[in-house]
Parts: structure tokens; sequence; C-alpha cells
């Protein structure tokens, strides 16, 4: 066993980002093996950072990037270009010699389409894939052994090998750094270029290489040894050498375009007539800080500029609600409560806040007498807690129970019956009546077949219960969970409802359901949190306890789960049978009032659907939550660009289009910036990376993003191919970012805005080296202000700098 | 000393996404146990690193601390110098002393 051969590889695997399975899709900075690096130069071979030149060029044309933007985004990236030159008579900002440059000065950008090496790619992704396939229809024999040496008792009646190939297997080692090692010798790779050529190898099949990596942490049942060993080994016995280590990164190319050819244009531009030697000199010095590999970043922080002082401009501060609010809704951090939240408030009785969609309480989670259960919590903390639900009638639950047993088992035999190689004919003939008309009804009347399908088949949902959170937790832990939760909301006063509105999805024949879901939530439904969260701030024992830490929650204050479903955009409240008498009416009033605001939101949110349109009835575009032919049953998180850290008074009124994470904070809820530190240490990573998976999906959406839906099969609930086989795909659907060749999605870096003391963000920022590495990497922008009367300032590796709101924009 | 055995015991401080490398070769070096310490605070060389976090384990530091027989320790010490020589992280190494050598063998 070669300790240090196991060494190299963790080494070589470092920047190798895990994959979450689809089932509990967790969006991923794809280049998050390279945040410690600059932003600008993270380039991991295949991947684009930034967007073309005529997109920005054509973003200029239509004032998207203004002038100001570009001057403001160069002086931002060198700051000496701040004076002024004599030229041709006249007097310029050096900024603008610079910004003539860049719109004058052509450049392409190169990216290579990905490591590919066929035969041994599909060969390898064909045995991976049975090997993981949790459902396959003939299990892999040998499984148990390993992937390694499966595969290596396996392959010796492989035909796809050569015969010489595979009378050399049998003499293989077992073990499978053994067999890594012995491949590595045989291909001559010496012991300084180990790590490069392990590295450069997991650049294949880049989607299967960090499932295997999530895979060996979480479950176990195959490492990325393991997998080298097959792969170098198949490398060693037909003879073929590894490919040599990358050279060169993706960036902005243009061989032609000297400094000395720029200068002139940019001189003749300004004068108006043949540039002077002197002259000519001059701009080519100012030019020379400028090289035009930066141009296609500073294109893009203009764009981001633009958007953000927009959007600074447009936050104001209105003020507090002064009255006791009649309802107070507080959801989910993810853009698409913004819609709500803002429709929601046209009732100035009603108060929203925002805060994480598992509401602080880390759990897994398991429905009553289930099977699985799911890990509702972010990917960042580890569940150590599991609850569950208790039905309130165990008459009808047992019933329930019964019936749910039936029909899976009717499921199980439909399947065995259709997946078998005796059947499928018989199969078709007795139940194909059935199911076609089924196939009718769906493909015709979605919605109509989906109320058949809720009335034949109650779900498990509408099962009167409570959730088990009094046996996860112990009460100081319950009361500190709520103490925090109130603490990084910053609510200071209650009102007599308190709806805790997680989110989830609904959509048909979609393997990417998951990514629709909460990600506060790990992928999953936010109800079993939101339930869990009301439970423990009606426990009156837990409000004991929050009084003697100084949180007194009114006597008449009672809190009630919902669940916003973000396809219809209907807020459903939950545990209907806990509610009591005394505050039915609150609940039918603002069960009339949500239905009014998500009937407005619908019709908003169908302006910006593909097919859709506003003046659709809302029912229409309600339908496609059942649709099995739509491959837009909602956008997403498509759009997000900004997430705002500070009181709803910043936003209250403001139209923000879906496009921000929205976390409330008030300063004087925390005296010693605890609340901060978890709000810019948890929901801006998670928001980030959220982010960043849009930013690179759109970027790039054939290498780190999923490619388009419509040829993707499953393997089991693992992830996805494009097509029969190949590599697992990464990242979102293209339907997740466009339509036709067109982007919906403006892919822009997150613009972090906070409202706390700059001292008390600085010192947090100083003590998480994440937040350094994202912040002076340039992964994400910062800009802050102390209260709502101080002015913005812009976050740098040196400290606070003023920054300016007032550039033009639409 | 006082009838007690000699072994050498590795402290390693990594962030916590690099934890389970450090794990798997502990492991595979032939520890027959390690701890592990999450939410690590302090100053290095790549700046302050503040302790445990509320609502993320994945960005904090972890330490991981075991004891083995000398002849072990070493191959184990130049597998995890390799691991750090890419990534951010510090290993301690020291005598250390125990009562039932059973144990660590």
């Amino acid at each position: 066993m070669s300790l240090i051969l196991r060494a190299h590889v963790a080494a070589a695997a470092q920047s190798v980002v895990p994959s979450w399975p689809l089932e509990s899709f967790i969006a991923v900075n794809p280049l998050a093996g390279h945040e410690s690096e600059h932003f600008e130069s993270a380039a991991a071979g295949d991947a684009l950072l930034t967007r073309r030149r005529d997109a920005y060029l054509s973003d200029r044309a239509r004032g998207r990037i203004t002038d100001a933007d570009l001057d403001a985004a160069i002086l931002e990236r060198i700051p000496e270009l701040a004076g002024r030159l004599k030229i041709g008579g006249a007097t310029v900002p050096t900024v603008s010699i610079a910004r003539l440059d860049m719109t004058s000065a052509e450049w392409g950008l190169s990216a290579r389409t990905g490591r590919v090496s066929p035969w041994l790619d599909d060969y390898l992704a064909a045995w991976v894939a049975s090997y993981l396939n949790p459902d396959p229809l003939w299990p892999m024999p040998y499984r148990q052994q390993g992937f390694y040496r499966a595969w290596r008792t396996l392959a010796r009646r492989d035909p796809s090998l050569p015969r010489r190939a595979r009378q050399k297997l049998k003499d293989l080692p077992l073990a499978p750094d053994v067999a890594l090692a012995w491949a590595l010798g045989e291909l001559g790779v010496v012991a300084e270029s180990i790590r490069a050529t392990l590295r450069e190898e997991l650049g294949y099949l880049p989607g299967w290489v960090g499932h295997i990596k999530w895979r060996a942490e979480k479950i176990g049942d195959i490492d990325l040894i393991s997998y080298l060993a097959v792969r170098f080994v198949l490398r060693a016995l037909p003879g073929i050498a590894p490919a040599p280590a990358t050279k060169g990164l993706p960036g902005a190319e243009n061989p032609t375009a000297t400094i000395w050819r720029r200068a002139e244009v940019v001189t003749s531009l300004i004068t108006g007539s043949s540039p002077r030697r002197e002259e000519t000199a001059a701009v080519a010095r100012i030019l020379a800080g400028h090289p035009i590999a930066d141009h296609p970043f500073t294109w893009q922080k203009a764009y981001e500029l633009h958007y953000r002082s927009t959007l600074l401009r447009r936050l104001n501060s209105t003020d507090p609600v002064s009255e006791r609010p009649r309802w107070q809704v507080v959801m989910c951090i993810d853009p698409r409560s913004e819609g709500m939240r803002r429709h929601l408030e046209q009732r100035p009785a009603v108060e929203t806040f925002g805060f994480a969609g598992f509401f602080g309480i880390p759990v897994r989670f398991a429905r009553y007498a289930a099977r699985g259960a799911i890990n509702s919590l972010p990917a960042l903390l580890t569940a150590r807690h599991q609850i569950t639900e208790r039905p309130t009638t165990s008459v009808v639950a047992h019933k329930r129970v019964v019936r749910g047993r039936a029909l899976d088992a009717l499921r199980q035999a439909a399947h065995a019956a259709d997946s078998s190689a005796a059947t499928p004919f018989a199969f078709a003939e007795t139940t194909g009546w059935f199911y076609g008309v089924a196939s009718i009804l769906r493909t015709f009347a979605p919605a109509l077949q989906a109320r058949l399908h809720r009335t034949l088949i109650p779900p498990a949902a509408t099962l009167a219960s409570t959730v088990t959170v009094t046996g996860a937790f112990t009460l100081d832990e319950r009361a500190t969970m709520a103490e925090t939760a109130v603490r990084m909301m910053g609510i200071s006063e209650f009102a007599p409802l308190v709806v805790l509105a997680g989110h989830s999805s609904e959509s048909a024949n979609n393997l990417y359901q998951s990514a629709l879901d909460c990600g506060a939530c790990g992928g999953n439904p936010g109800a079993a949190n939101a339930r869990a969260a009301a439970a423990i701030f009606n426990d009156p024992d837990v409000r004991a306890h929050l009084t003697a830490r100084g949180i007194d929650i009114p006597t008449d204050s009672f809190f009630v789960a919902a669940d916003h479903n973000t396809v219809s955009d209907v807020v459903t409240l939950l545990d209907g049978h806990l509610i009591p008498d005394s505050h039915v009416e609150a609940v039918e009033q603002f069960d009339e009032l949500q239905h009014a605001a998500a009937d407005q939101l619908v019709r908003e949110r169908a302006g910006d659907l593909p097919g859709a349109s506003p003046r659709q009835v809302p029912s229409r575009v309600r339908r496609r939550a059942h649709d099995w032919a739509e491959v837009y049953p909602e956008l997403g998180l498509a759009g997000n660009a900004a997430m705002i850290i500070g009181p709803r008074q910043l936003s209250r009124g403001v139209d923000l289009g879906r496009r921000v994470f929205l976390h409330s904070y008030e300063t004087q809820l925390d005296p010693d910036a605890t609340a901060l530190e978890s709000i810019m240490t948890a929901p801006l990573v998670v928001a980030q990376w959220i982010n960043h998976q849009y930013y690179f999906s759109a970027l790039n959406p054939t290498t780190l993003g999923a490619g388009t839906k419509t040829i993707h099969n499953a393997i089991g609930t693992i992830g996805v191919l494009a097509g029969h086989g190949g590599d697992l795909r990464r990242g979102l659907p293209w339907q997740s970012v466009g339509t036709g060749t067109t982007l919906f999605h403006e892919p822009m870096r997150l613009s972090v805005i906070i409202q706390a003391p700059l001292d008390r963000i600085g010192a947090i920022v100083s003590r998480n080296q994440v937040l350094r590495n994202l912040l002076d990497n340039d992964w994400i922008t910062l800009t802050a202000r102390n209260d709502s009367h101080g002015s913005w300032h812009r976050y740098t590796p040196y400290g606070f700098k003023a920054t300016p709101t007032t550039m033009e924009g639409p | 000393m006082n009838n007690l055995t000699k072994m050498t015991r590795l402290e390693v401080v990594v962030p916590a996404r690099d934890a389970p490398a450090i794990r798997e070769l502990i492991t595979s070096a032939g520890a027959t146990g390690f701890t592990s310490v999450s939410g690590v605070s302090g100053i290095g060389h790549h700046g302050q690193h503040s302790g445990a976090l509320l609502f993320n384990e994945y960005d904090t530091l972890t330490m991981l601390i075991t004891v083995l027989p000398p002849d072990k320790a070493s191959d184990l010490i130049d597998a995890v110098r390799e691991l750090l020589g890419t990534s951010s992280g510090v290993m301690f190494v020291a005598d250390t002393y125990v009562s039932r050598p059973d144990y660590f063998q």
C-alpha cells in the first residue's frame, strides 16, 4: 500500500469540486477549487470566465453598459489612470483613452471544448455508470469487491478489449493503489510528474470524477484511487501514454493588435487626424497598463457595475412600520421570494422578512412511516438530528400506510413487469389501454390529470400530524435556535400571525426538480423545517426561555408554517389542525391576500417565461407544473445577481425583479455581531455557490452546464447523461439559463450589499478565510454602509472606499 | 519514562474540506484511531481563522490528531507533507508516550 501515492491522488484531486447527486441537487461553484486564486487567473482549462466581445458591444449599444460604467471599471482596476493627458491641443481624461481602446481593440476568446479521450472515456464512463447505477436491470457481478476489483475480474471476458490486454488482467495486482503504481511505472511516469499526470487524467470525464469524489466522502463505495487505477491500467495495457500536462489558459487573444497599433487607432480617434509619433507614444504608455488580456474582465466589471449602481440608487430608506403589523411573513432568501414579498406588502399591515429557508433548524426529515429520509439542511452542515411526523389520528394514519404500501407494491410490480425481458409484451397488452388513457389525459389535460391523481392518492403532506422536534432537540437547544433565528432576522415586534414559509417547486417529468427546490434545505422542499420552526416558536417553554434572554413573544402571537409553491406562487398554510380558534380569522384573511398576491406574481412572471404571456389567466401558467412536455415549468433563480443583508426598509416598495437574495438584519438586535457573522459565512456562501453555478452554466453551457434537457437520460438518481453514454453532466441545463440560442440569465458575479457597521463587516471578513478568498480574489463584491444615513462604501483588500452611485443607467 | 512507551504524535490542521483526505491517509497508514477537532481557530500563514461557525462546517479548520508507532509514522509524515505541498495547512510531529501501547499498534 503506497501512502505517498494516495497523497498524490488526494493532492491531484484538490481542485475537483464534489458533485452532488441529482436527487439532492446542490448548486456549487464549478471552479470552487480555484477560489484561493484571483478570479481572472482561475481558468480551469476549458472554462470561459467572461462573455465574448460582441455581447458587451451589443450591451453598450443598447445602454446596458455606459461610458461611465466603463470609466468606473477601468479606474477600479487601474486607479493610476485617474489623470489627464494633453493630446491634439486638448486635455483628455486618461481613462477615456483606455475606454476608447476597449471599444476599438478587437479580441476573441478561445476555450477548449474539454479534454476528451474518446475510446477510453466512453469505455470507462460505461463501467462507472454500470457500477454506480442504483437501479440496474442486471446488477453488476462482484460489485461488493469494489470498482477496481470488480472491473479486473469482469474485464477478462470483455470482448471490447484486445485479447492480449485481457490475458494480462489476471496478473494485475489486486489492490487498486498497487495497480495504479504498477500502471504508472509501466507508463514511465517519473515520481516528479506523478501529481501533474494524475491531475491531467482527472480532467477527463469531470462529471463522473466530481461525483466519485462526493461519493467517496459520503457513501464510500468508490473512490478516485479505484477509478484512476482502472484508467491508468487501461492506458498501460494498450500502451497509450498519459496526455501531457495542460499548457496555456483561455483568455483574450489578438496576436496582431500590437500596443503601437492600438495607440495609433486611439490617438486618431481623439485628434481626428493622423497621429504624431510623440502623441502615439504617450497613448501607448497608458495602454500598456491595460493589456488586451484584461479587456474581457474590465468589460465584465463594467457590466456588473451598471447593475450594482442602478440597484444602489433604487434602494431607499422607508420608515419602519410604526404600528404593530397584523401579519408577518418570513420567507427564504431565495430571489423567488422577493416577488411574493413585494406583492404581499402592498397591504401595509403585512411585514415580511428574509431568512435562510431551513429556518435555522438543520434536520434529517422522514415522513410518517416513510422508507427514506431527506437531509433538509444546507450542504455546509452535517445532519445530526432526525425528525419525523406523529399523526394526530392513528386510524387515518394506519389506513394511509396500508394504502401507500399497496400502491408501492403495485408500482414495483408494474416496474418489474415492464422491465423484465420476458413480460413487456404481455404487460403492454393487458395494461396498455389504461396507460394509453392516462397518457392522453396527461398530454391534453395535465391540470385535470393532476387533480384526479390528488383525489385518488392524497399526498402524504395532507395527513394531520405534528413534527417530532421535541424529541430531536433539548429545550435549551430549541430556545437557542429560536433566539438565533430572531436575532438573525432582526424581528423586534411580533405580529398576531407569523407565517414561516418554506418553498418548493412542482413539475412533471423534470430530472432537475431538485434544482428548483430550496437550496438552503439541501435541494429539498422547506416545509418540514418551517413546521419544526413553528412548533418551536409556539412552545410556551421555549417562549419562557426567550423572555429570559430578552426576547418577548406576546401570548397572542401564533406561528404557522407554510409552503410557497414557486410554480403556482400559492402559499399553502400547513398544519391547519394546530391553528387555534383565536387565529382562524387572521389565517383566513391571510389566505385571501396571499391568493391575490399569487395571481399578481404569476402574471408578472408570465412576462419572462418562454411561451407564456402576462395576458394569460394564471391557471394556464400554473398548468406548467403538471405538463410533462414543459421544459420551463419556472425559471428558478435565473437572473440572480445580488444579495442584500439589512432591514427591509432598504428595499420595501422597490421592484427588485426577483433577482436579489434578501436576508433581513438589524444591527441593534445583534450586539456582538455573531448573527452577522453567521449570515456572512452561511447564507452568503450558499448564495455565492448558486450565483456561480448560474454564472458558469450560462457562460459554458456544454462543459460546466448540463446542455439541453431534451436529450438527457437519467442514471438512477445520480445524474444525467446527454444521450445514452459519456460523462455525467454537471451544472444546470440550458433551459435554466437560456432559450433558443439566447441567454435570459445575465451572468454577473454576486453583488453583496450590507447595511451594518463597516468595522464589524471588516472584522468578520478578516477572520474568515472563505470571505477573504471570495472578496480579495474578486469572486464577489461587497458594498456596505453603516446605517440608513451613511454613504455606500466598496470593500477592497485595503479597506472600505467610498463609492459613487450616481452613474446614469436605465 | 514511568514504563510508558514512546510513540509519534501527528497533529494536522487543515481546511475542513481537506480533512477527509487526511483521515484517509491516517487510516491507510495503519493508525488505530484519530481525534478530530472541528472549528479550530487561530492565526497562521494565510491569516486569521475564526473558530466554529454556526451554520458552516465546510469552511472552518479541522485539527486531526493521531498517535502511532514511530516505524509506521514515517510514511504518514511523508504522505501528509506531500498533500500539504499543494494546499494550506500545518503538520506538527512530536514524540509522545502512552501507557497502553497495544491500543496503538
